[in-house]
């Protein structure tokens, strides 16, 4: 507010809160052509919880994510990253300070660079990295089981490959929050309690993880928080056991549908 | 006479003829790459120049290279009293002809780059630069290269064309030794041969850079 004396220094609204330490939508608010997308969506993402975002497809759960990434800006509401707080719409003199690996997203659709192989996508934001960084990369390569073909491009790769890929990539960069975009999709069973592994051990060093999944068992498993999205309003939050006795008969009929599925 | 004996006791004017072909295609292949690559960067991000590189490309299509040519030649010559080295006036028509075959080439490949490899860039951190150098550039680079090569390759045959406004290219020389000795098999000959060895592995290479590199970008 004191720098407002004639300058046109373009910064973030900094709110004095800085003990909150967090990844937060607060009454988030995205339209698309005159649909809406989100409407007043709240939801946090805590250091060292595992929040598992479920709800049909086109419920804005992507949206979602890349709101909160910045990578797409709300219409209306509040995004906070630890101490930094953007009100939307932003106004002329705001300006958003990227985010970025601090929190990241791995995309269901990978998005690998077509030109380089596994390995190369893996090492090419370490650039800049020290060794530690790649070696670090090669224990993630050996651990998801990429070892063998991470010398592959892409296009030669199979589905699970391109999503582990896309995981480790992610993963060593070491960001204080991970969105995580349907990434057990393309996995069988033992990558994804390989997955479920590593989700734990980011937990344990404090990371926020945001999944989303249409694997409630796996949501069951790993997550510390539920949060239940269906046509862009959020629905019902709380602990795993809002999967086994949902409040919300939406809730209850989705999870049902599933559980038949299975 | 063989084809060979042709080539042997006409080298003077088969080599003067190929030195002109040769700067021809070099004046239309340098001004065509390095200004078109530089307008369909441009007009990719700017709006009013798009508008004009497509309306100017949209309007080359339509008129044959020749008649451009021609008319470059004759009547626009005469309307404006002056006198230009035919040679300079085929440069000139070939170059504006490539140039916007090149941007349109450039300006396609820049407006339909994939915004999720920008994303993934972004969201790991990389910056700008990086994504420019290690990113976009060897994509593009990837994508547009073989497409450049068989266009260029497209541009040296044209070069034929200066022979009818009387530039001493190549198929002008050809065409006056064929009508002093009359051996129209060996001459026409020798020319596609000149031309196969020269078109043939440009064509190749852009073939096989094309099978080699340029990943299919829907599969990532």
């Amino acid at each position: 507010m004191a720098l407002r004396i004639g300058l046109e220094i373009p910064l973030p609204v900094i709110y004095p809160s800085p003990e909150v330490v967090m990844l937060k939508a607060d009454k988030v608010t995205k339209i698309y052509d005159g649909k809406v997308i989100l409407n007043d969506v709240s939801l946090s993402v805590q250091p060292g919880q595992i929040t598992a975002l479920i709800g049909p497809s086109g419920s804005g759960k992507t949206t979602l994510l890349k709101s909160l990434a910045l990578l797409d800006y709300p219409d209306q509401g509040m995004i906070s990253l630890d101490d930094i707080t953007y009100n939307f719409p932003l106004s002329k003199r705001q300006e958003i300070q990227p985010p970025w690996p601090h929190v990241t997203i791995v995309f269901q659709q990978h998005f690998l660079w077509p030109h380089l192989t596994l390995r190369q996508n893996i090492m090419l934001p370490l650039k800049r990295k020290g060794i530690f960084a790649r070696k670090q990369a090669e224990d993630l390569i050996e651990s998801l089981g990429l070892t063998e073909f991470c010398d592959r491009y892409p296009n030669q790769a199979s589905l699970g490959q391109r999503q582990r890929t896309a995981l480790v990539r992610a993963l060593v960069l070491e960001p204080a929050y991970i969105l995580l975009d349907e990434v057990t999709s393309s996995l069988d069973v033992e990558q994804v309690s390989v997955i479920l592994s590593h989700l734990q051990s980011l937990r344990e060093r404090n990371i926020g993880i945001l999944i989303i999944t249409h694997l409630i068992g796996f949501a069951n498993r790993a997550a510390d928080q539920i949060v239940f999205l269906n046509q862009g309003e959020v629905l019902e939050t709380g602990g795993v056991e809002l999967l086994r006795s949902p409040k919300h008969e939406r809730v209850r009929k989705f999870l049902s549908v599933i559980e038949s599925a299975m | 006479m063989t084809v060979l004996e042709v080539l042997i006791k006409y080298q003077q004017g088969f080599l003067s003829g190929l030195k002109v072909t040769l700067q021809l295609s070099l004046i239309i292949w340098s001004s065509g790459l390095i200004f078109g690559t530089i307008l369909g960067g441009l007009s990719a991000r700017i709006t009013w120049l798009a508008l004009i590189s497509r309306f100017g490309s949209f309007t080359l299509s339509g008129i044959p290279i020749l008649v451009f040519l021609f008319w470059l030649h004759f009547p626009a010559q005469a309307v404006f009293n002056i006198v230009v080295d035919p040679f300079y006036t085929a440069a000139f028509v070939l170059s504006i002809v490539n140039l916007f075959a090149v941007t349109d080439i450039v300006r396609g490949a820049l407006l339909e780059f994939p915004a999720q490899y920008n994303i993934a860039a972004k969201v790991c951190g990389i910056s700008g630069l990086d994504t420019l150098l290690f990113i976009q550039i060897p994509i593009i680079f990837r994508q547009t290269l073989p497409t450049l090569i068989i266009t260029q390759v497209g541009m040296l045959q044209a070069t034929l064309f200066a022979s009818l406004i009387s530039v001493e290219e190549i198929f002008r020389v050809a065409q006056r030794i064929n009508a002093s000795i009359y051996k129209p098999v060996e001459i026409y000959t020798a020319l596609g041969i000149f031309f196969l060895a020269v078109c043939l592995p440009l064509n190749g290479f852009a073939y096989w850079f094309r099978n080699t590199f340029t990943r299919n970008l829907s599969e990532s």
